[in-house]
């Protein structure tokens, strides 16, 4: 052919004769400039012709390629890009359709020089910007091709590098070409997403590989030589920054699957690197997108192992992390909520050991320390959610939390089994722990509103936990509420401090809001601080943390009259250390000591009160020398020594109440509150509360024993309600209380008097009623009476076998929780309930009572019912509580 | 002078479990040699033969896919498009028999409706080893009506016959499609008979 063409050379068109002119007789010698130089006036000068050419170079080119005379490819490629270069956008498009089927014809090819030649074309194309749109143009093949070229196998490793960097630069083109256009393919489908983005992450997964192996000297000077593992992140950098709202998804579902198949989650190093790019690439009003597809795919991998979702759960944290502000998007509580089911199914995985809830597909081993950690990241990456959050987003989340935590009482059917007490306690303090990474950095300027009632009844509560952990968590979240300005640090252990002055406290002028608050909630803080102390298995940590939080009330909400409550309140726990009618360990009496203590020496120098400080600091001085046991410093050790018992205590170890109004008196403190001991007082809330206060119990039971003992009243005598009063407060017929009295009174006689033989068909016959009734009546049993004799107590204490969660004593089922306050087990002071609130409470209950006897006919709601009925177990009336029966802890201690 | 070398373009992909030996067929077929300590694809690998068929040119554009497990998303991504579909299993290797439901399933979800399967048991060669019989893989390919083709990359048997066939009834599908809706023009995808700007020289 190219004999005939040229003999009629001249009689050929005049484009053909100009492509033909640029080719030389040797291909060696390269593009003929000049006649090149023709060819691109005539293509401006004859725009028209420009569709002519370009088909003429592409079939030349084709016929070139077929006849591997890749010399004349090259100068025919060199020649396109130089019109394409040359020509104005508008004309482009004519010359476009020849231009890309040359590429294409390269592509195919199995050269790599001739791949890497068609990239680069392909490139300087997508450079160009185009104002005119095509309908008709399809890469489809391009992104196929260079997809496939970004996982080449090429045996020379540095030619298969090559072709890969020119497959990342082709998707580059690609993306560039068509991401603007909105009439050309949609770059952003799946089908060309799902081969764009595993293509990239390909490469720069293989990067990572080798980034460690290759800065040797040698290669150094290769610096300016970029790597595919950089061009990648270039590459996919750009990609996701053109990503609009509607696109992400398609964007990120690829790489979620790219990371799934190769198993790099559990690496997590390689996903948190992608999410990175992610994250700072998108724009970033669309990052909750991400996060949001990120806790979609942690969902869908809900029966994955421990360390995928750990991994997953790790890159949302990053993710969060740089996200920050408006990373959870509108759906604030969606994002904790899964973050909590997460915590909440690996809680139930860890117990159960199987990730199915029936057990019989136990295929996959759980690895409980692998949940372990899980839980930790899903813990800290719900604190770095939260840290993104505004305040009021934040206590929103946190009353949220509160809300998931399942309240002992609430959810009888946890408690059913041991497993489900462990699993609710286990949930309990993973949801703590969540709420304090929550409410750790919190600050809030108005208390009252971030920390409503219906948030912290509940969190109070569970500071009467016995459980050790709960406590000391819930005392964290505390310190951690009300330190508002980073004071926490400084009183984070628990010492005398001569001169609090070193501590550089910063201290705002206590608001309106804050005295609000205070008064809304002082008496409740200080009744639960109080409480804490008295517990048994308090330790350390739990003393630094009553410290840190007294000393933060003092700082943060310290009115004048809240000054006087917590002086007062450091008293009372002095005496509960003093009187030991809670038969507490030396260790823990002394602790009180060292923590009363401690919080009067700073408390006294809060005050300024020179008189006040003299005082506090000679009853320490005095301590040092005599007692050291009763300071933090000796007992907060390592190993205090602490004496076998702790009896006469003189006076001037102690700080007394009556020096102490004195010296206050005279700086104008309220001296009549001062002198008057603090009691644990129940607020509106305790009353109130549909979990029951630890009081209520108490009132049924001195009605059972020690209704006649009038030490009670003479030992308290701001208390004139006696038993008898509050009982006829609420039931208004003296006439059925002897009925029961009698009855009682018949059924202990036939259990004393009857052959055991009879007793036990007796029980036999009744066994499930009796059960149940048990129940109930352990539920109610928070704690025995204050008896000395014990006695009937005791009698209870025999007929339990099985034991019941801690938390239900302490709180029992709403079933219950009806008849409002009382006195506290010890019956330390506290004031007897007011008759007006029972009765407000009992109408409460009646709403909410679950089935019960109905109660006798007009008398006052369901309270009645149960006192009946706790009074008489062994009636068979039917019950409502399915809880074990079970036997008090304390029952046992006040029997020794 | 006609603007393109061809007459009809089709996309063909090769699937099935890692080391059946798809790789190989490709090579045999598109270069005439069997490579022999062929490693695992990585992705996709892709290759381009043009075969004549009846005075008319083919070209065949022949997309390789891993078989690994790791890189099944991206190779899905591929069957899409694809005009024909070479399931390919190892006859030694029982495993690789009993995946084929499994990649049915995912032909049914990735691929085209219209797609053309063709079943393939290769390496014929190591007949010894034999564990899959011919009868119950012909039985399978006609319950799933599929072509059923044995094939030896290594002795080059059936392999250039496995191809033209399946080039000889895409042209028939093309041009049964042309007929059908002669005026519209080819789906997106489907093999379309390149034949326009045929008005130069």
């Amino acid at each position: 052919m190219t004999g005939v063409c040229g003999c009629c050379g001249a009689l050929r068109p005049r484009y053909k004769r100009l492509v033909d002119n640029i080719f030389p007789e040797d291909p060696e010698d390269g593009l003929v400039k000049a006649n090149m130089e023709k060819l691109t006036f005539y293509a401006l000068s004859a725009p028209e012709k420009l569709d002519r050419i370009g088909a003429y170079l592409s079939e030349r080119l084709s016929r070139d390629v077929a006849r591997h005379r890749y010399g004349y490819v090259c100068i025919a490629m060199e020649a396109l890009d130089q019109l394409l270069m040359a020509c104005h956008c508008q004309s482009i498009n004519l010359f476009v359709e020849s231009f890309l089927k040359m590429v294409r014809k390269l592509l195919e090819a199995d050269k790599p020089d001739l791949q890497i030649l068609g990239t680069n074309s392909f490139v300087k194309f997508a450079n160009i910007e185009e104002d005119t749109p095509s309908y008709h143009r399809s890469y489809d093949f391009f992104v196929s091709r260079f997809s496939e070229m970004c996982h080449s196998s090429y045996e020379d490793p540095d030619v298969r590098t090559k072709i890969r960097m020119a497959g990342i630069k082709g998707l580059q083109g690609v993306v560039r070409k068509t991401v603007n256009d909105e009439l050309q393919a949609n770059i952003w489908d799946p089908q060309h997403m799902d081969k764009i983005v595993p293509s990239l992450l390909f490469n720069l997964q293989q990067g990572e590989g080798t980034e460690s192996r290759s800065p040797s000297p040698l290669q150094a000077s290769e610096k300016e030589k970029e790597s595919p593992a950089e061009l990648t992140e270039r590459c996919f950098r750009e990609l996701l920054g053109r990503a609009a709202y509607g696109n992400i998804k398609n964007a990120v579902n690829p790489v979620l699957m790219h990371l799934d198949n190769h198993s790099l989650w559990e690496g997590k190093s390689f996903a948190v690197r992608c999410f990175k790019i992610i994250m700072y690439s998108i724009q970033s009003q669309h990052s909750h997108l991400v996060i949001q597809q990120l806790l979609g795919h942690l969902d869908a991998n809900s029966k994955n192992s421990a360390t995928v979702r750990a991994g997953i759960v790790e890159v949302l944290l990053e993710a969060a992390a740089i996200a920050s502000s408006g990373s959870v998007g509108p759906t604030v509580l969606e994002v904790f909520n899964t973050l909590l089911r997460q915590l909440r199914l690996s809680v139930d995985y860890e117990l159960t050991g199987s990730y199915d809830s029936c057990g019989n597909l136990g295929s996959k081993v759980i690895k409980e320390h692998e949940e372990r950690q899980l839980q930790e990241a899903v813990i800290k990456t719900i604190g770095s959610f939260a840290n993104t959050l505004p305040t009021y987003q934040r206590s929103e989340v946190m009353l949220f939390i509160m809300g998931k935590i399942p309240v002992p009482g609430m959810h009888p059917a946890l408690a059913s089994a041991k497993s489900g007490f462990d699993c609710s306690r286990m949930i309990q303090v993973m949801l703590l722990k969540s709420l304090l990474q929550v409410a750790t950095g919190f600050q809030t300027t108005n208390m009252l509103t971030a920390l409503p009632s219906s948030f912290l009844d509940p969190l109070l509560s569970l500071t009467l936990m016995e459980d050790a952990e709960i406590r000391l968590l819930v005392l964290e979240i505390l310190v951690s509420l009300i330190d508002r300005h980073d004071n926490q640090p400084k009183f984070s252990s628990i010492s005398i401090i001569s001169d609090i002055s070193v501590l550089k406290l910063k201290v705002d002028k206590c608001s309106r809001q804050d005295n609000l608050f205070m008064k809304k909630h002082a008496q409740q803080l200080y009744r639960h601080i109080y409480l804490a102390c008295k517990e048994e298995n308090s330790a350390r940590p739990h003393f630094e943390t009553l410290y840190t939080l007294l000393a933060l009330i003092s700082m943060e909400l310290a009115n004048e009259e809240v000054v006087v409550d917590l002086i007062r309140l450091a008293l009372a726990m002095q005496d509960l250390a003093l009187s030991n009618e809670e038969m507490l360990p030396v260790y823990n009496r002394c602790a009180v000591h060292a923590l009363s203590a401690a919080y009067l020496n700073l408390i006294c120098q809060l005050t300024t009160v020179p008189s006040f400080c003299q005082h506090v600091h000679e009853v320490i001085e005095t301590r040092q020398k005599e007692v050291p046991f009763m300071l933090p410093e000796g007992v907060f050790t390592e190993s205090p020594s602490i004496p076998k018992s702790l009896d006469k205590l003189e006076g001037h170890l102690l700080f007394l109440q009556s020096k102490i109004t004195e010296v206050l008196g005279g700086s104008g403190y309220n001296t009549d509150r001062l002198a008057t001991p603090y009691i644990p007082q129940f607020t509106d809330e305790d009353r109130l509360s549909k979990r029951k206060s630890i009081g209520e119990t108490i009132s049924l039971q001195v009605e059972v024993e020690s209704r006649n003992s009038p030490e009670k009243e003479e030992r308290t005598p701001a208390e004139e309600i006696t038993f008898e009063t509050l009982k006829n407060a609420i039931v208004d017929s003296i006439g059925m209380e002897e009925q029961e009295r009698e009855r009682r009174r018949q059924v202990v006689e036939k259990f004393q008097k009857a052959p055991f033989e009879e007793i036990a068909a007796h029980c036999g016959a009744r066994a499930s009623s009796l059960q149940s009734k048990l129940n109930q009546i352990f539920e109610i049993t928070i704690r025995p009476p204050p008896s000395p004799s014990g006695t009937i107590t005791a009698g209870y204490g025999q007929m339990q076998s099985r034991s019941v969660p801690v938390y239900e004593m302490k709180f029992p089922t709403c079933a219950c929780t009806r008849a409002g306050g009382g006195g506290e087990r010890d019956g330390t002071r506290w004031p007897s309930p007011a008759p007006q609130p029972l009765r407000s409470a009992g109408g409460r209950a009646g709403e909410t009572a679950p089935p019960l006897p109905p109660p006798p006919p007009p008398r006052a709601p369901s309270d009645e019912a149960e006192l009946t009925l706790s009074l008489h177990p062994h009636c068979d009336k039917p019950s409502g509580s399915p809880s074990d029966p079970a036997r008090h802890p304390k029952v046992t201690r006040t029997r020794h | 002078m006609s603007m393109e070398d061809y007459d009809h373009l089709f996309k063909i992909v090769l699937i099935g479990n890692a080391g059946v030996g798809k790789t190989c067929l490709v090579r045999r077929f598109t270069q005439g040699l069997f490579p022999p300590g062929q490693g695992a694809t990585i992705g996709v690998d892709f290759m381009i033969k043009t075969v004549e068929i009846n005075g008319e040119k083919v070209k065949l554009q022949i997309w390789d896919t891993a078989g690994q497990e790791r890189f099944r998303s991206i190779t899905q991504s591929y069957y899409r498009s694809a005009n024909a579909l070479i399931l390919t299993y190892d006859i030694t290797c029982e495993d690789s028999f009993r995946c084929l439901p499994e990649w049915l399933r995912e032909i049914e979800q990735y691929a085209n409706s219209k797609v053309v399967t063709v079943l393939v048991g290769n390496k014929i060669d190591l007949t010894e080893k034999r564990e899959v019989l011919r009868e119950r893989a012909e039985e399978f390919a006609e319950a799933q009506s599929m072509l059923y083709l044995e094939t030896s990359a290594k002795e080059s048997d059936n392999v250039e016959k496995l191809f033209l066939d399946l080039a000889c009834k895409l042209i028939r599908e093309a041009k049964q499609n042309s007929l059908v809706n002669s005026v519209s023009s080819p789906m997106p995808g489907e093999g379309k008979t390149i034949s326009y700007l045929n008005c130069c020289s």
